[in-house]
């Protein structure tokens, strides 16, 4: 038998293969219209409707909020989900089998996330405009789209280290589920986090979107009280915690695989 | 083979142990403790079928994981091709094969082909080749004309040909096969045997788990009985049919019988052991004489008030051997 190992996997290549296995999943599966298009609909009307009224740039308000909504949904809750239907798929263990470290194929996922969040931003947008029948007032567009960018990249860290706890257990979805309202708010992915009782104010702070938002509602939302420190301290912020974020994945990954390894549960779901 | 990595065993295990702490409840936890391997000692050569035999429960699964790099062990070593299990699995995973089989295991929404396709880029099969390699495979396993329809259509049967496909995708140095003919059916079966000994003209090494004796007969020369996690039997097929020697075998059926009655057969000449299989309603009991004179109608005389009984006797089989090395009822 020859060739075996002959060029090898590259961490490019396996990352691919995961976004387009993601599409390829998601094309497959007609449940996921109901995430990633019906629920921005539903979030940009409600959020309209909450926020109208809200001063001169409430339309920034409700598509932020909105948007975020559905896009925490997407690449976040959606990175680690998949991960839990590789375990009930069964496919969790020819995966890990296969020389490429599990990180790619979550990177594959999450990079698919933030497209098909970044969809979903869009629709939002839409909604909202279509419900106000106006733009809204945007001081520098081009800013407003780079930091939308922005806040979906530390939500996609946020997404790889949640993809560790789905390899690690298969109670994962039940602690997300239960956790999940307590981060919406807490991160200000609907109202900004500084409405909120101040102690509740460091727990979102470890949170690295909790930081972009914050930058992001300053570029787009003149007048906007924030983090008193202001917009470009959030941004060093902002990479800040989404470099650590990166870090604490690569090496969580590493040690989660080897305490799975050693429990061997990971045929269980 | 022009890459295959030195001399030596293909497997080499020294008292590999493995232990289950299972918990159960989410917040009230009881917690049991399994020995699903009890320091196994197994040194398998390169090239060829090594059959792994023995009843559910075993520890095959347990053992081929432990291999296969996807579980480590409580206790003890085990080399694969030269290399420890768990401190080398960068170098060993692209050289390895596993198919666990079953109805997981595979994306059943998307395709064979896409299946493969994703697999062969984590196994880093050249990208240039992976095309022509999957088409290969699935030709091989004769899958190419359901290639492009999604798993969830195929048959057990066929899922189980693209797990092998997989398996092979990479042109693995060893191939693990874990009960690879469970729940197929006998056609099915059949075919998949017939494929995995066409295997072994690439010079893979297979090592396969089994629990059925006319499977490992059939396949594999070499072959070793685990029971209860223990190594109870290593030897040739041909040394364990030795085993036999001049034993005889006769069965007994009827719709049931008392311990009563169990005695008496127990206490006739020869009679070194009974085992007992129930079909439906039906009660098989499988009699091994070594020495003495007992013959069908002396079991039939000494069973009376059994109208419907019927006895025979038959040629002692491996399955016998088997049976009695793992010391346990197979239904
Ligand atoms: N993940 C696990 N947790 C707890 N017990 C397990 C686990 N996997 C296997 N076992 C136990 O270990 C023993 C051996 O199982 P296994 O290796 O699956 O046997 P086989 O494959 O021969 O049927 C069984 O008693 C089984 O219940
Ligand atoms: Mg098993």
């Amino acid at each position: 038998m020859s060739g075996a190992v002959a060029d090898g996997y590259t961490g490019r290549r396996s990352t691919y293969a995961s976004l387009r296995l993601a599409f390829l999943l998601f094309m497959a599966d007609p449940q996921w219209l109901i995430p990633s298009m019906i629920a921005p609909v539903i979030f940009g009307l409600v959020s309209f409707e909450l926020f109208r009224g809200y001063g001169h740039y409430y339309l920034t308000y409700a598509i932020l909020g909105a948007g975020m909504m559905s896009m925490w949904g997407q690449t976040l809750y959606g990175s680690g989900w998949a991960t839990g239907q590789d375990r009930e798929f069964g496919t969790l263990e020819p995966t890990i089998q296969a020389p490429t470290p599990y990180l790619y194929v979550v990177l594959g996922r999450v990079l698919w996330n933030v497209v098909s969040g970044l969809l979903g931003g869009l629709i939002v947008y839409l909604v909202v405009v279509a419900a106000a029948g106006s733009p809204p007032a945007l001081p520098d567009p081009l800013a407003f789209v780079v930091l939308f960018l922005f806040v979906m990249l530390t939500l996609a860290a946020v997404g790889v280290v949640f993809a560790a706890f789905y390899v690690y257990t298969r109670y994962a979805g039940f602690i997300q589920n239960v956790g999940e309202f307590a981060f919406y708010v807490g991160t200000g992915c609907m109202f900004p986090v500084v409405l909120l009782p101040f102690w509740t104010n460091p727990i979102a702070l470890v949170f690295p979107p909790t930081w972009a938002l914050d930058a992001l509602r300053y570029a787009s939302i003149p007048g906007y009280v924030g983090f008193s420190w202001g917009f470009w301290p959030d941004i060093a912020g902002a990479i800040g915690t989404t470099a650590a974020y990166l870090l604490l994945a690569g090496s969580v990954f590493h040690r989660v695989e080897r305490h799975v390894l050693e429990e061997g549960n990971l045929d269980h779901y | 083979m022009a890459l295959a990595s030195q001399d030596g065993p293909a497997i080499e295990t020294r008292g590999l142990t493995r232990v289950f702490q299972s918990r159960k409840g989410f917040l009230f936890r009881e917690r049991t403790r399994t020995e699903a391997l009890k320091g196994v000692d197994l040194t398998v050569e390169r090239g060829a079928i090594f059959g792994l035999l023995g009843p559910n429960g075993a520890g095959k699964t347990t053992f081929t994981k432990i291999l296969s790099t996807l579980l480590l062990p409580t206790d003890g070593t085990a080399l694969v091709l030269g290399h420890d299990v768990t401190k080398e699995t960068e170098w060993l995973r692209p050289r390895m094969g596993l198919v666990l089989g079953g109805e997981r295991g595979l994306y059943n929404r998307i395709s064979g082909r896409d299946n493969l396709r994703y697999f062969a880029d984590l196994y880093g099969v050249p990208l240039a080749e992976r095309e022509r390699r999957i088409r290969e495979v699935l030709e091989r396993v004769d899958l190419l004309d359901a290639a492009d329809r999604r798993v969830e259509e195929y048959s057990r049967g066929m899922k189980q040909k693209l797990h092998l496909a997989r398996g092979i995708l990479h042109r693995p140095e060893i191939l693990f096969l874990d009960e690879p003919t469970i729940g197929l059916d006998p056609k099915s079966a059949r075919e998949t045997r017939k494929l995995i000994r066409s295997l072994v003209s690439d010079g893979v090494t297979i090592f396969l788990t089994t629990h059925y004796m006319f499977e490992a007969e059939e396949l594999c020369p070499k072959l070793a009985i685990l029971s209860k996690g223990r190594i109870v039997a290593r030897d040739t097929v041909d040394n364990l049919r030795a085993l036999i020697g001049g034993d005889r075998t006769i069965e007994v059926e009827d719709y049931g019988f008392e311990d009563r009655e169990l005695a008496v057969l127990r206490g006739l000449p020869g009679v070194s052991k009974i085992v007992t299989e129930e079909f439906g309603p039906m009660l098989r009991l499988t009699l091994r004489i070594r020495t003495g004179e007992t013959t069908v109608d002396g079991v039939r005389r000494s069973l009376p008030g059994h109208p419907e009984l019927a006895v025979r006797e038959r040629r002692t089989s491996l399955e016998d051997v088997y049976l009695d090395l793992v010391d346990e009822e197979v239904r």
